[in-house]
């Protein structure tokens, strides 16, 4: 079956072009023009991904983000216009799994569609638990607890966890996490991995500035634990 | 060599300094005048001093001759033994030793008499007779009744004393002619002397260092204001358009620090004034340039989908598909390098420093190019130090600036090899990219950085490039404080240096690789010789 990607665009030729893109490398394109219909067309259509720009009439992406956030992991890929804003949109409260800027290229964005779709391979762990530092990582039920209290991660934010707590010694680069965690297998920006990172860290880590549980390797990337 | 240097630097602080200028021609020229004036004190004191010590001897001379004339005139003596003891009591009578004037005495028979009288002359105790010059006594013989003169030098303590001899002839009852000698030391006048010219000279050493101070002080009152305007004028031809004098009073100063303020005034409006303009053509093409961002993006999507599916058309119209597809990709290109260089225009741009090793950097740049360079023809030559080249900069920008000097390597470079040199020393690291291709003339290099600018604008495009990928090099190289230089020679090809500093905020004092003109073209720049020289 086709996977379903809602298009939250309000240039409507340029949204057309992009699902008539979609539709020749098959998948089933949905279209939403504005912000202020986008939360009820997502509930309507359930779709596999969204593409959503951020200018938008009567709602902004951001806050169409936030509230597909609450009810919902589906990846979101945000297309920017790549302004002085840019930074400060990565620094965000929610954040979306990828920035696309325009102009893009047609082909990159259905790579990193794909990378996001296919579920990424689990790493091998032996048992149904992994343990790193205070934290107990639930690999079947998606959940990470500190002693009885439930932390709230997004799938991606587990993903990237899992990743290093599996390989507890390994330094992980960005570009490898970049292909693990997001399934992107060509040169993508890392800076969407020192987002995460933060991000994950405020909501794990005791003092996010002085982290405890994802290190960062001067130089190198990042791994579970001290060094 | 040493020697050398020093008068270097000191003809430099003369040509530097106006006021050491000032102080060393007042205090040469005062200094003449003060040693004139003073040998002309010391001559006409010296004189003064010794006339009147000639008069003041020449009078007590005349008066003890005419006593001891007296004496002898109106002493009825008739025998030698007599006038001996007379002689013997009249003579050394005229001796004084006082502290400030010493006399001494001595009276002697004039050589030529006929009479048999022979007296013992009276002499006075260290007087030795043959001070007493014979031209002198010539001359006393000579002139009867008279006082004649003439100085000597006595035998003294250390340094013969300056002394006066002042004789005349007596005439002795019995004995004949006779001839009194009165000599004077002058030794307490000279002393006199000696004092006052130690004293001319030090204060006139005294003088001439005063009169350098004042000098000093005075040119330092004077070039202070020029100083300061000639500081201000640097920082404003440095671009701080704020600079300003302050304008007290009417003299001349102040009327510089007013037309300076005039030009600075006018200057800045002026600068304003382009950069107000410039600023709404960088505000113009970032519009543009955003604008375009959605048309172009639906465009490139609708013509992918035309583009993949090629092989449904015919002939032409599939020659035609693929023509959009390049010029859409190369539209892109242009605009994504054009929304670059706009975010540099409006300072937009934030770099993520990180330490990073340059020759992985490099490394990935050129196995990014290498495809292109062998289809080329041109090898591409790397010389790396074996350890790591760490320093702190934004990768994904750097890798860029290197591709970038890469692809302009190998467009230009006619096939022939391309050389890649990394070094470093303690505070930099450098990247050079060589090719040994067409060059470009002087002109032409001063404007290789310039946006949109094409060394030859009938030459054929190949590669493709945008003509701004220099322009935005040269604004990433600076982004880290860094140095992008060039040099080129037509024929022979070019040479791009960047170097970093290796941690940011600190500043490059020199590269760790040598280029042409300095290290010769064709010789592989080798890392080792500059480290050595860092």
């Amino acid at each position: 079956m086709a996977n379903k990607i809602l298009i939250v665009e309000d240039d409507s030729q340029l949204s057309e072009a992009v699902g008539l893109y979609l539709q020749s490398q098959g998948f089933e394109a949905f279209y939403c023009p504005d912000g202020g219909a986008a939360f009820a067309t997502f509930n309507e259509v359930q779709p596999d991904l969204v593409l959503l720009d951020i200018m938008l009439p009567i709602k902004s992406g951001l806050e169409v983000l936030k509230e597909i956030r609450a009810v919902s992991n589906v990846p979101i890929f945000m297309l920017t216009a790549r302004t002085e804003t840019e930074d400060q949109l990565l620094a965000y409260e929610y954040v979306a799994d990828d920035y696309i800027t325009k102009p893009y290229n047609p082909p990159v964005l259905v790579a990193k569609i794909k990378g996001r779709l296919n579920p990424m391979k689990k790493p091998e762990v032996s048992s149904d638990f992994v343990q790193i530092g205070p934290l107990t990582l639930d690999i079947v039920g998606h959940e990470v607890k500190r002693g009885d209290e439930k932390i709230l991660l997004t799938p991606l934010e587990f993903n990237l966890l899992l990743t290093l707590a599996a390989k507890p010694k390994q330094v992980f680069t960005r570009e490898m996490l970049l292909e693990t965690v997001w399934g992107y297998h060509y040169k993508a920006d890392t800076r969407l991995v020192n987002v995460h990172v933060q991000r994950l860290r405020s909501k794990i880590e005791d003092d996010p500035d002085n982290p405890k549980i994802v290190t960062t390797v001067r130089g190198i990337g990042y791994k579970a634990g001290q060094s | 060599m040493k020697r050398k240097g020093v008068r270097k630097s000191a003809l430099g602080v003369f040509r530097r300094s106006l006021p050491a200028r000032a102080v060393l021609f007042t205090v040469l020229l005062s200094g003449a005048a003060l040693v004139a004036l003073g040998g002309f004190l010391a001559y006409s004191i010296g004189n003064g001093l010794y006339q009147t010590r000639l008069q003041q001897s020449l009078s007590e001379s005349k008066q003890a001759v005419i006593e001891v004339q007296n004496t002898f005139s109106a002493a009825s003596v008739t025998d030698d033994v007599a006038l001996q003891t007379l002689m013997n009591s009249v003579v050394p009578k005229l001796e004084s030793s006082s502290a400030n004037q010493s006399r001494k005495v001595a009276l002697i028979r004039s050589p030529g008499q006929t009479t048999t009288v022979i007296l013992q002359s009276p002499i006075s105790a260290e007087l030795d007779p043959s001070l007493i010059p014979l031209p002198l006594r010539d001359k006393v013989a000579l002139e009867t009744g008279k006082l004649v003169y003439q100085s000597i030098a006595l035998p003294g303590v250390g340094s013969p004393h300056p002394g006066l001899v002042i004789g005349s002839a007596v005439y002795l009852p019995i004995a004949g002619n006779y001839e009194l000698y009165l000599i004077y030391d002058l030794q307490s006048d000279q002393e006199t002397l000696d004092f006052m010219q130690r004293s001319l000279i030090i204060g006139g050493l005294f003088l001439i260092v005063a009169i350098g101070l004042v000098s000093f002080f005075v040119t330092n009152l004077l070039v202070k204001p020029v100083l300061i305007a000639a500081t201000a004028s640097e920082k404003l031809a440095n671009g701080d358009w704020t600079q300003r004098l302050q304008e007290k009073g009417e003299d001349p100063t102040a009327i510089l620090a007013k037309s300076f303020n005039q030009m600075a005034d006018s200057l800045q409006e002026q600068i304003n004034k382009y950069e107000s303009v410039s600023k709404v053509q960088q505000r113009f093409v970032s519009d543009v340039s955003h604008e375009l961002r959605t048309p172009l993006t639906t465009i490139k999507l609708a013509g992918d989908v035309i583009f993949n599916s090629r092989d449904q058309l015919t002939g032409p119209l599939n020659r035609s598909a693929e023509i959009m597809h390049e010029q859409i990709e190369r539209f892109q290109v242009l605009l994504t390098d054009l929304l670059e260089i706009s975010r540099y225009d409006a300072g937009a741009v934030n770099p993520e420093f990180e330490s990073v090793d340059l020759n992985g950097i490099v490394g990935m740049a050129i196995v990014g190019l290498e495809p292109l360079a062998s289809s080329r023809g041109s090898k591409i030559r790397v010389d790396i130090p074996s350890g790591p080249v760490e320093c702190e900069m934004d990768a994904s920008r750097i890798e860029r600036l290197i591709r970038n000097l890469l692809a302009n390597a190998i467009e230009h470079g006619e096939g022939r090899p391309i050389d890649v040199a990394v070094g470093q020393n303690k505070a930099s690291v450098a990247v050079t990219v060589t090719d040994y291709g067409i060059g470009m003339t002087e002109a032409e290099t001063e404007r290789v950085f310039d946006r949109f600018w094409r060394a030859d604008p009938s030459r054929k495009r190949t590669t493709g490039g945008t003509g701004l990928g220099l322009a935005i090099s040269l604004e990433d190289a600076h982004l880290h404080a860094g140095w992008l230089q060039v040099w080129s020679e037509p024929g022979n090809g070019s040479c791009f240096r960047l170097t970093l500093p290796k941690n940011h905020g600190m500043t490059i004092r020199n590269s760790p690789l040598p280029m042409p003109p300095e290290a010769p073209l064709g010789k592989n720049p080798s890392p080792k010789v500059a480290e050595a020289k860092a």
